[in-house]
């Protein structure tokens, strides 16, 4: 069992007996817990940057768990989430699955059952921190081109060859060489093409 | 001397002839008579004066001759007057005619003319001498009276009315009156014992009667009876008479009769077709009545319209007041707001009310007023029905529908559904936790270097929400022991029989005979009614279904113990109690039906039970079960 240093586990339950005893279960893989009773106290909480999933119940008092799932969505934090609910039906399980939700467990689950979810959901979150700090990357890396050498770039991406970015440029072939060199090397690309495709992985989030 | 003598003799002579021939003269203006001498060797004519007046001439006129004679005299009559002087000349008779003149101005008169003849020794006629006299007024009033009688003749005959005397000059009868009897005028007006002959047997004694004591009293009558004409048609006669006192002296009797028989079959034809109406208004409860609803006068109220508001139609004629002052105050004020409007209107109405009877009743009314355009203002003419059984069972419909609603939404509720989601969440909770620390419990110990003292932790975890688990289960339980019944005086047999109504489909459809054994007087007993209706419904539900097939005959029986108890009993003609399992069909979940969930026997039981009474089953010694139950009336009337 893959179980990974330093990752936390936030539970919300409005039933201390639960939150403990899964508590007690995550200890013995060794992943710390965070407790909280309702979904305010753990809105309330500043996520840290880390490793990191999160056990909702879906009935809890004043916000659901399924409301605490859409704050967080809008919020643009991308926390994995594991469902667990007394009261499960399937509406709501497919609701829940569709919003991004890693599981949806109804109590009472089996220990191994909410243990293999919590290692795929802190497996998710891994990946999806790791493509987010590559992009975070890549926006740095753009952030470091000179206003004319994004223009070369996004002419280059679109398949112009230099003496052809000159002229669309109004400059010399050899300035517009100069500038196509220091774009490559900026953005640490090897290639046109995978210059292409760290344009193609900007785009989405260019917005942002 | 002789001479002078003479002489004075023939003044005095001449002076009283001139006097007669004055006086003569006058007595013949007076009576309008003239006379004349027609000299017949010379044709001559000599007229009187007043025979020129007659004739509208001037007596100064001059001499008369017979052509101008002709002339005057009217042409129809001319002829007949020339040939009867003819004839005259010719015979012994004397004319006596009467003919008309033309006078020079036009205007014709009527003469009576009369004529002597004078003859020779030989018989030769010589002279015609004769008086005419103006009977022109005469003429016109004899013409007159025969145009009256005439009018009164053929009045009488027009009204079948005839009128009679009998006094001491003798007994008179119009010409009507023997048509009326069927009698021939020629035989004289009968007498009083051919008269009481003529009545219709069953009425001659009281006509007798009445003849008698008119003689002895004087009195006049007016009675209606039978009679019975010679060629044995029937009639119906009105007769009326006056005596007739001169005086102080009674004279007789004046009288008309009257044949009355097309108006008497008519007013028996309208007798019988308002009995008709009337006994058709009681049975519809429907009155009819015409007022002025602005005036407040009535025309017309029928009798059953008097009986609606609760009034004797015999006490004659009600005022508006006493019937609008029976509308109850609560109804009134939409009512005459309605009212007001259709007046306003000049429209029809239709409105539903309630009174309030003398006798206390309170009824439903419906009243429909149509208004004629052309009539007064406020003037309706309507009916007024009594629709109190059609609401009284309106209502008897909407309480059954509210009842079954009740049971509908009592069955919702009480039974598993969202009860059970409830207990289940809670009571799922610490079962999760308890699984998870004996999850962790055994990991612990799995470890390669087991953690004793977490796995202890996780154990006695694990026992910690075992133990809430069972906590939340008695504290369900507790909940439901302390909600109180709704407590109200229920009437059992009530209860039994409106289940049994609302079974009435299941019933049919299982072809079910039910019987009611319900022992009358019951003491009503404090109760949760829709509890105790759950209970019925669920033990006759079961009885009826678990009766398949022929004989299934249904039995609830209803008493009073000696231990002030009230035993109801639910007996069936089905299969009988599970062999081996009698005393398990009380536990929660034992069901012997496909689709049965097994709670119905446990509920009625916990129900029964927290009414202070018990229910229990047995099998029948012939077929069938009866599931029996006791509710204490004394106790439960106390608390």
């Amino acid at each position: 069992m893959s179980t990974q240093a330093g990752a936390t586990v936030f539970i919300v339950d409005d039933d201390a007996d639960v939150r403990l005893s899964i508590q007690r279960l995550l200890k013995t893989v060794g992943l710390r817990a965070e407790l909280f009773a309702t979904a305010q106290d753990f809105l309330r909480r500043n996520i840290p940057d880390g490793p990191s999933c999160l056990v909702l119940d879906v009935r809890l008092p004043e916000v659901g768990g399924l409301e605490v799932q859409h704050k967080l969505a809008a919020a643009g934090i991308n926390i994995p989430i594991i469902f667990v609910t007394a009261h499960g039906d399937i509406p709501m399980s497919v609701k829940a699955m569709k919003s991004g939700a890693v599981e949806f467990l109804t109590k009472p689950f089996r220990d191994q059952d909410l243990l293999d979810a919590i290692q795929q959901a802190l497996k998710r979150d891994q990946l999806a921190r790791r493509q987010r700090s590559e992009i975070a990357e890549l926006h740095e890396r753009h952030k470091s081109l000179t206003a004319r050498e994004r223009e070369v770039m996004e002419l280059m991406v679109s398949g112009m060859q230099t003496k052809q970015i000159a002229t669309a440029l109004g400059t010399s072939e050899v300035t517009a060489a100069v500038h196509r060199g220091n774009v490559m090397r900026k953005m640490h690309a090897g290639s046109p093409a995978e210059l292409g495709s760290m344009v193609e992985r900007l785009r989405p989030s260019s917005n942002r | 001397m002789a001479d002078e003598d003479v002489q004075k003799t023939l003044e005095e002579l001449s002076r009283d002839l001139q006097e007669s021939k004055a006086r003569l003269e006058e007595a013949q203006r007076i009576a309008h008579v003239g006379h004349y001498y027609w000299n017949l060797i010379a044709n001559r004519v000599i007229w009187s004066e007043e025979l020129y007046r007659i004739y509208g001439l001037s007596p100064q006129k001059g001499p008369i001759d017979m052509v101008m004679v002709r002339e005057m005299i009217h042409p129809e009559d001319r002829e007949f007057v020339f040939r009867t002087a003819e004839e005259a000349l010719h015979s012994e008779a004397r004319p006596d005619i009467e003919h008309r003149v033309v006078r020079p101005d036009g205007e014709v008169r009527t003469v009576h003319a009369l004529g002597t003849v004078k003859r020779d020794a030989s018989g030769r006629p010589y002279e015609m001498f004769g008086a005419v006299q103006d009977i022109t007024d005469r003429k016109r009033a004899e013409q007159r009276l025969q145009q009256t009688q005439l009018y009164l003749r053929e009045g009488q005959r027009l009204a079948h009315m005839g009128s009679w005397a009998f006094n001491d000059s003798g007994h008179y009868w119009a010409e009507e009156l023997y048509q009326i009897f069927g009698l021939n005028p020629k035989n004289g007006a009968p007498t009083i014992e051919q008269y009481l002959a003529l009545i219709h047997p069953q009425d001659r004694a009281s006509v007798s009667e009445t003849i008698q004591i008119m003689y002895q009293q004087h009195c006049g009558c007016d009675i209606t009876k039978r009679i019975v004409r010679p060629d044995g048609q029937m009639r119906y006669v009105r007769c009326v008479a006056n005596p007739v006192v001169e005086r102080g002296v009674f004279k007789g009797f004046l009288g008309t009769a009257i044949d009355v028989t097309e108006q008497e079959i008519l007013t028996q034809e309208l007798r019988r077709e308002r009995a008709y109406l009337t006994e058709a208004q009681s049975l519809a409860h429907l009155g009819s009545w015409a007022c002025n609803l602005v005036t407040q006068k009535i025309f017309h109220s029928s009798d059953e319209n008097a009986r609606l508001y609760g009034f004797d139609p015999r006490e004659g004629a009600i005022p508006f007041d006493r019937f609008y002052n029976t509308i109850l105050t609560e109804d009134e004020a939409a009512l005459r707001a309605k009212l007001e409007n259709a007046i306003r209107a000049g429209a029809d109405y239709d409105v539903e009310f309630r009174i309030q009877r003398t006798d206390g009743a309170i009824r439903f009314m419906r009243g429909i007023g149509h208004h004629n355009p052309s009539q007064e203002v406020g003037e309706y003419l309507g009916i007024t029905i009594d629709i109190t059984e059609r609401k009284r069972a309106e209502e008897a419909r909407e309480k059954l529908r509210q009842l079954e609603a009740d049971l509908a939404h009592m069955n919702r509720v009480n039974m598993m559904g969202e009860l059970a989601a409830a207990l289940a969440h809670e009571i799922k909770q610490p079962i999760t936790a308890s699984v998870t620390n004996a999850g962790a419990c055994l990991r612990f110990l799995e470890m390669e270097c087991p953690d004793i003292l977490e796995a202890r932790e996780a154990a006695s975890g694990t026992i910690g929400c075992a133990t809430r688990a069972a906590e939340i289960i008695d504290r369900v339980r507790a909940l439901f022991k302390k909600t109180a019944p709704q407590r109200e005086p229920v009437n059992i047999n009530e209860l039994i029989r409106e289940i049994a109504l609302l079974l009435q489909n299941e019933i049919r459809r299982h072809s079910v005979a039910v019987h009611l054994g319900l022992a009358e007087n019951l003491p009503e007993v404090m109760a949760d009614r829709v509890q105790l209706q759950q209970v019925l419904m669920n033990l006759m539900l079961n009885a009826i279904e678990a009766m398949q097939g022929v004989s299934a005959h249904l039995e609830i029986n209803s008493q009073q113990t000696d231990d002030g108890q009230l035993l109801i009993a639910v007996s069936d003609t089905g299969p009988g109690l599970p062999t081996g399992k009698a005393d398990q069909i009380f536990d929660a979940f034992f069901t012997t039906k496909p689709q049965g969930t097994g709670m119905g026997l446990a509920i009625s039981r916990s129900i029964v039970e927290s009414h202070g009474g018990r229910l229990w089953a047995s099998s029948n010694s012939g077929r069938g079960a009866t599931f029996r139950f006791t509710l204490p009336y004394e106790e439960s009337l106390r608390t």
